[in-house]
């Protein structure tokens, strides 16, 4: 397997190339002894695989003991402990709706992993991670782009519930670059959007009061920063380091603290 | 909520095969694989709100092997000698893959030569992902999607998969003829 062209050929067996990348493949082939070979492998294991695996079902019994533990589940999904001696993955039903509020059909699918991935955590962080990722997509980072507060915090009252601290941090290395309205928890939350270095950081708000913060976390290598500041939530996320994350959490909450919000 | 029942029936439950032959292939034992599907379908019933009109059959495997990796935790804690899975006497790949002389002690006999033990004896990681490409015709974002990591990560399990079951079913037939040559 030494040719550089082996993933992709075999992207190519697995029918994950388009047309023009397929054409382009294929003539490598052509030229590329090793890479037919690799072709012709890929396509005896999967003959081999699919011919002599029979396709296993599962079994009545199993059928009927699942139908029968469903019949036992309440109408209304609840919190409860599960058999693995945690609570279920979805404690807070209310967050529920917020990801089909926002995503278009082709979002989902770009961000399919982050909502499905069972992650047995609160479903407000994949909330805020399947929107800080959307953000990063042609088009939707910022509704109003400003590197001035007194642009962007207007705009936030006539579009969003709450009114989030907002300062450009261009001397410390966060410079403002606009604002956004997402939802969240059924409320329009106010995004506020710095750039650091390469990285995007959201900063998500939102009005407090629905029970405790979830604690900073890591998920598919973004970290979010959770913390609160007089009446809202706030969440900060980006794939940038920890410390630089925290450094603009720090300048927000000494921010907040200086408007007497804290 | 019989509506929620009616579309979970409809959407979800369709893939139990699935969710039965994928468990099959992560527990080695049909007792575990049954409570596993049986534990993930509860769970998929509970968050089925969130399913929301994607694939369905990623989801419920993703969730599949979330339990599986929660019950193999928990089997662990409280096993008399938990001992690290690729040392599991069921796997099958210590022996293979351990033993210094690997094409004496590699598979004999009629059921250590099917398929199915060779891909039994591949790592885990390399195993899942070629179940579910080869077996489940899931799509590379699919796989990224049920075993939680990047779709290079997939790529190379994948060519890595292909590749160890090759070289392995190379050397088993090589071991078939070695009274010929």
């Amino acid at each position: 397997m030494g040719c550089a062209e082996a993933l992709r050929v075999q992207a190519y067996f697995d029918a994950e190339v388009d047309a023009v990348s397929a054409a382009d493949i294929e003539r490598h082939v052509e030229h590329c002894a090793e890479c037919r070979a690799l072709l012709q492998d890929l396509e005896q294991t999967r003959t081999a695989i699919r011919r002599d695996l029979t396709p296993g079902r599962a079994p009545p019994e199993l059928h009927a003991r699942i139908r029968r533990a469903l019949d036992q589940e309440p109408a209304v999904n609840t919190s409860r402990p599960d058999r693995w001696g945690r609570t279920t993955w979805r404690t807070r039903p209310f967050w529920l709706g917020a990801l089909g509020g926002i995503g278009s059909a082709a979002l989902a699918a770009t961000l399919g992993f982050l909502v499905l991935s069972p992650s047995m955590t609160n479903p407000l962080l994949d909330d805020l991670l399947a929107a800080h990722v959307r953000s990063l997509m042609p088009s939707h980072l910022v509704d109003v782009v400003s590197t001035d507060q007194h642009t962007v915090k207007p705009w936030f009252a006539g579009h969003t519930d709450v009114s989030p601290v907002v300062a450009d941090f261009g001397q410390q290395g966060y410079r403002l670059i606009g604002g956004r309205a997402d939802y969240l928890d059924h409320q329009r939350s106010a995004v506020v959007v710095y750039q650091h270095g390469a990285h995007v950081i959201n900063v998500f708000s939102w009005s407090a009061g629905r029970g405790s913060l979830p604690g900073n976390a890591t998920r598919s290598g973004y970290h979010l920063a959770f913390w609160k500041a007089g009446d809202l939530e706030y969440c900060a996320v980006s794939d940038t380091g920890w410390d630089e994350l925290l450094g603009l959490v720090r300048l927000l909450r000494d921010l907040s603290s200086r408007d007497g919000r804290e | 909520m019989d509506d929620k029942r009616g579309r979970f029936e409809a959407e979800v439950l369709p893939h139990l095969d699935a969710a039965y032959r994928f468990a099959r292939w992560l527990s080695h034992s049909p007792g575990d694989a049954d409570d596993v599907v049986q534990e993930a379908m509860l769970r998929a019933f509970r968050g089925f709100d969130a399913l929301r009109g994607s694939d369905a059959k990623g989801w419920l495997l993703a969730i599949v092997r979330n339990c599986h990796a929660t019950a193999l935790k928990q089997q662990q804690r409280r096993a008399f000698v938990p001992l690290p899975e690729e040392h599991d006497p069921r796997d099958g790949y210590a022996m293979i893959a351990t033993t210094p002389d690997p094409e004496s002690a590699s598979i004999r006999g009629d059921d250590a030569r099917s398929l199915e033990r060779l891909m039994s004896a591949l790592p885990e990681e390399q195993r899942e992902v070629l179940v579910l490409r080869e077996i489940e015709d899931l799509d590379y974002r699919a796989i990224a999607t049920v075993t939680n990591v990047p779709i290079g990560t997939v790529m190379s399990r994948l060519a890595r998969a292909r590749a160890a079951l090759k070289a392995r079913w190379l050397r088993q037939a090589e071991g078939e003829l070695r009274g010929v040559r």
